[in-house]
């Protein structure tokens, strides 16, 4: 039998078909990135009849809006809102080198390596006491037990650090942002971002001087592969500047 | 005579359009792998406000790990007008609410049903923690910072501890 031909397909309508594709993919999807700041809403608790300690007046960063759209920052009347990046930079820089008692600023702890150690074995041993006491709650264990974590995480940030002492701000130091009802997001988005610039520069500048490469490069990589390096460092860099913002639900 | 054959005149050659395909395919390749498909078209109007230092959520949006609800003035004319009325100018807009009645559509009350909806949706093993997906709000400029609180309560009550305000980065350093 004599070999027949294959047909040629005719594939002059295969350009059609792409186009058609390529259009319904060009109206369905968006170019433009979605851009945010991530906060966290703090969990609901059952609180005992019993007054929180006062936070004392220089651990307060407060920043107020007014319906009226105006701000206060610290106390203090505040007409330009590009100002509060340096007012927030101020706020933490003010007594890192040294404390100095008389200013309205945070003071920092300075933790050497040997009571770090001591502190890690302290910690350790009451977590573990506390389990093995008969009837102790599972969460006042698992606090003990995140307590012993936070020592070792602090052990390994002095450690990539590689200086004597590690400089942290005082626990209660936060940034407090109060607004009212009808204060407008734009100005709400505005403090936020501030805030963030402020405390981005900072860890910017440290992650500089410590590790030779921006704070946005380290988390563009540790967003990309997870890597546990870049875990570390950005840990390092929240350890020295920690981002502890309250958002005040407004009553009026 | 003559060592060049002259043009045959007439009709030109046609072009050869085999590879035209491969082109096109490469360009819907492309719009593919670099956009990220619409959730839904919101049905307010919103002008973001601008801000510095943003993260992008894009990681985020191809995890699933996102939901984005919308704050703004109606499109519709006339349902804002008839909003307006009950002194409420700013409406909030979330997809699928369940029993979606229009009004839902509008009202923070249902923010905690559409939250548990959109989070039991999703496929198990994607499944992590609610109190780490993120809600994502895309406000007006003009909007009221009370209504941004009222989400946050409601979402504090089912225990959905992230939220991101969303804002256009202008890129300032």
């Amino acid at each position: 039998m004599a070999k027949r031909d294959i047909p040629e397909v005719n594939a002059g309508s295969m350009a059609d078909i792409a186009f058609l594709l390529l259009i319904f993919f060009l109206v369905t999807t968006t170019m433009d990135k979605d851009q945010a700041y991530i906060r966290n809403i703090p969990k609901k608790i059952e609180i005992p009849d019993k007054k929180p300690d006062p936070v004392e007046q220089r651990d307060i960063f407060a920043i107020q809006a007014n319906s009226q759209n105006q701000l206060m920052v610290r106390g203090r009347l505040m007409s330009n809102s590009d100002d509060i990046s340096e007012r927030v930079i101020e706020f933490y820089r003010e007594n890192e080198k040294s404390n100095n008692a008389t200013n309205n600023f945070p003071m920092y702890s300075r933790i050497s390596m040997s009571e770090i150690d001591g502190l890690i074995a302290k910690s350790t041993a009451d977590a573990e006491a506390v389990e093995e006491t008969p009837g102790a709650l599972e969460d006042i264990i698992d606090f003990k037990w995140r307590q012993v974590a936070e020592w070792e995480k602090k052990k390994r940030a002095l450690e990539m650090l590689g200086a004597d002492k590690l400089a942290e701000i005082s626990v209660q130091a936060h940034i407090r942002v109060e607004v009212q009802k009808a204060t407008e997001y734009e100005l709400f988005a505005k403090i936020q971002s501030e805030v963030e610039q402020g405390i981005s520069e900072l860890r910017d500048d440290a992650a500089m001087k410590i590790f030779n490469e921006s704070y946005n490069s380290i988390k563009n990589r540790l967003a990309m592969d997870k890597g546990a390096e870049d875990r570390e460092k950005i840990q390092l860099l929240k350890i020295l500047y920690p981002a502890r913002i309250i958002e005040v639900t407004p009553k009026k | 005579m003559s060592k060049f054959k002259k043009e045959s005149g007439g009709s030109a050659p046609a072009i050869n359009t085999s590879s035209l395909p491969d082109i096109v395919f490469m360009l819907l390749f492309f719009f593919m792998v670099a956009t990220t498909s619409k959730e839904s078209d919101p049905s307010v109007k919103i002008i973001k406000p601008e801000g510095t230092s943003t993260t992008d959520m894009t990681p985020y949006k191809q995890k699933s790990e996102i939901d984005f609800l919308y704050l703004g003035k109606p499109l519709n004319k006339a349902r804002a007008a008839q909003y307006a009325e009950m002194g409420m100018e700013y409406m909030l807009f979330m997809d699928n609410v369940v029993q979606s009645t229009p009004d839902l559509l509008y009202n923070t009350s249902a923010v905690q049903a559409w939250k548990k909806d959109k989070f039991e949706s999703k496929p198990p093993r994607m499944l992590e923690p609610i109190e780490s997906v993120i809600t994502c709000i895309k406000a007006d400029k003009g909007a009221p910072s009370g209504i941004i609180f009222e989400i946050r309560k409601e979402l504090q009550a089912i225990e959905a501890l992230t939220i991101a305000y969303a804002v256009g980065d202008n890129g300032k350093k």
